[in-house]
């Protein structure tokens, strides 16, 4: 078996702890009860609406909350404990560590944020064609971002000790005020490059965003560059709290 | 095999700003067993921590078979990690762990390397439970298997025996000496004497961060022992007594203070074999002869002080 696989395996039974899968679960939900109290109305939301209220809720909430919850855990949490320890002290190149957790944390994020998505925007927007490319646009899109998040929240936790409240900041600040203020400010937002991807996908249904059709390769930098930045800081990870 | 230094250390510090927790070091290792001796807070996990490429050395050079130890994992093919205080993951079995360990070592056989560690410290009626429910003591066995699973020749160990019931320890020591006697270079850290007595050829002495004795254990041992100490002595005449004692050349001082004798010693040995005679020869009844500093960090302190 190679490493990837035996430190993917740990990492992925390391984050399902019961507790934190449960809190996860009821998180992934809201959305789809959200969409069951639309349908259960019998209402349907179209066009930008659906496309609104997906950003909103799912791009806005849920997905940067459940990314930072399983980015921050799938390292930083280990290196606080000190249980990774025992993965530092093996022959492997860090960015095999970096590369295998970022995959667990993502892989994780997107299998209950997609199916989110998905169920959500069909209950909310129906089973009109557009309604539909604006859902699936959503539901690639947040898939993408999964990867994209998780990766940052997870070199935020290995270069400080405080990752789970530099995210949350980042995602609530950065993203929820500072880009709607700052315009440029969106060339840093994850949640912008998510919009953008969506809005290339299903230009009807998504409102449009400054990234617009770039959002594909801003993703796929802030990827590279995290799990660069990841490697390079695990390289000269020091230990705390020796005598 | 050459005649290079498994172990290397040359003019090592470590400071956390303005705190030195290891200072100016410098040693070199070969096979044998090594205890690294200080008290709590002295700067071994530091040190360990550095040797096992876990921490930057502030200034100075670590080397580990000739390689530098900061920002090379490769060094982790010869070495095995014991590490004291970080925990492992509770919902592995022993077995797993051990088996995690020899995957991520890349051996052909992970499950036969496993097995063999896990038999090695006989932990193998409790291998297939979750180390969650596992006491101290199996635990460290468990984090020893998982450090041997490799066959290293170099094996670094924090505080090994913590946790570990007599038997266990016993055991352990006799694995250790097995492994040191098969070319092994061990070094292992605690804040016991008799656990470093018992197991090393050599000794490091380690306080305030400052290597403050090396080599030999009985000359250590010796060190320690002939340090000059004080006596409180309480007695029929404690003046007499007092005067005789001065006569005596092991005795270097001694004064009379609220009611109490203290006798200021300058070697032990030739103190404790010439009180009894002395209070014969005086006709004063002895009460009491009670060292007063015979504490560890006493020990340590006086050996600092003289280099």
């Amino acid at each position: 078996m190679n490493t990837f696989v035996v430190l993917a395996s740990v990492t992925l039974r390391a984050l399902l702890g019961r507790r934190r899968s449960i809190l996860m679960l009821i998180l992934a939900a809201m959305p789809i009860v959200l969409g069951l109290l639309v349908r259960v109305n019998e209402r349907e939301l179209r066009g930008e609406t659906l496309g609104a209220t997906l950003d909103g809720f799912v791009v806005r909430v849920v997905l940067p909350l459940i990314a930072l919850v399983f980015g921050t855990a799938a390292l930083g949490a280990e290196l606080d404990d000190g249980t990774a320890v025992h993965i530092l002290t093996k022959p492997i190149e860090r960015w095999r560590i970096i590369l295998a957790k970022v995959a667990v944390a993502g892989t994780l994020t997107a299998a209950l944020v997609v199916p989110s998505t998905i169920l959500a925007g069909v209950f909310m927007g129906g089973g009109e064609a557009a309604s539909l490319a604006t859902t699936f646009a959503f539901a690639l899109a947040t898939f993408l971002g999964s990867y994209v998040y998780a990766a940052i929240f997870l070199v935020l936790s290995v270069a400080t000790s405080r990752g789970l409240i530099i995210g949350l900041a980042y995602s609530l600040i950065w993203e929820g005020i500072l880009a709607g203020l700052l315009p440029g400010s969106q060339v840093f937002s994850v949640r912008e490059y998510i919009g953008g991807i969506a809005a290339a996908l299903a230009p009807a249904g998504v409102p449009e965003s400054l990234i617009g059709s770039s959002g594909l390769l801003y993703a796929a930098i802030a990827l590279l560059l995290a799990i660069t930045i990841g490697s390079v800081r695990l390289a000269t990870y020091e230990v705390r709290g020796t005598d | 095999m050459t005649d290079e230094p498994r172990i290397a250390l040359e003019r090592v510090s470590r400071w956390y700003g303005n705190v030195v927790a290891v200072n100016d070091i410098s040693f070199a290792l070969r096979p044998g067993v090594t205890g690294l001796l200080g008290p709590n807070g002295a700067g071994k996990t530091t040190l360990l921590h550095m040797l096992a490429g876990l921490l930057r050395p502030s200034s100075g050079t670590v080397r580990i078979a000739g390689e530098i130890a900061w920002r090379n994992p490769s060094i982790y093919r010869s070495i095995g990690l014991v590490p004291e205080r970080e925990a492992v993951h509770s919902f592995l079995t022993g077995r797993e762990f051990a088996r995690l360990a020899a995957q991520l070592q890349r051996l052909p056989d992970p499950d036969g390397a496993a097995a063999r560690a896990i038999a090695t410290v006989e932990l193998e009626g409790a291998a297939d439970r979750p180390i969650g429910t596992y006491s101290k003591g199996m635990r460290q066995r468990a984090k020893i298997a998982a450090a041997l699973v490799h066959e290293p020749s170099i094996l670094l160990l924090d505080e090994p025996f913590n946790g570990m019931d007599p038997r266990q320890r016993i055991h352990m020591m006799a694995l250790l000496r097995e492994m040191s006697a098969a070319g092994r270079t061990i070094l292992f850290s605690s804040h016991i004497l008799e656990e470093v007595e018992r197991l090393a050829d050599g000794v490091l002495v380690i306080v305030a961060g400052r290597l403050a004795a090396a080599g030999d254990f009985r000359e250590i041992r010796r060190l320690m022992t002939d340090r000059p100490h004080t006596f409180v002595v309480r007695s029929s005449d404690d003046r007499r007594l007092a005067a005789a004692f001065l006569a005596e050349p092991a005795v270097f001082g001694a004064e009379l203070h609220d009611g109490r004798l203290a006798v200021q010693v300058a070697e032990f040995g030739g103190f404790t074999r010439a009180v009894a005679r002395v209070a014969r020869d005086t006709g004063v009844t002895l009460f009491e002869v009670a060292p007063t500093d015979d504490s560890l960090e006493s020990v340590f302190a006086y050996l600092v002080s003289r280099r």
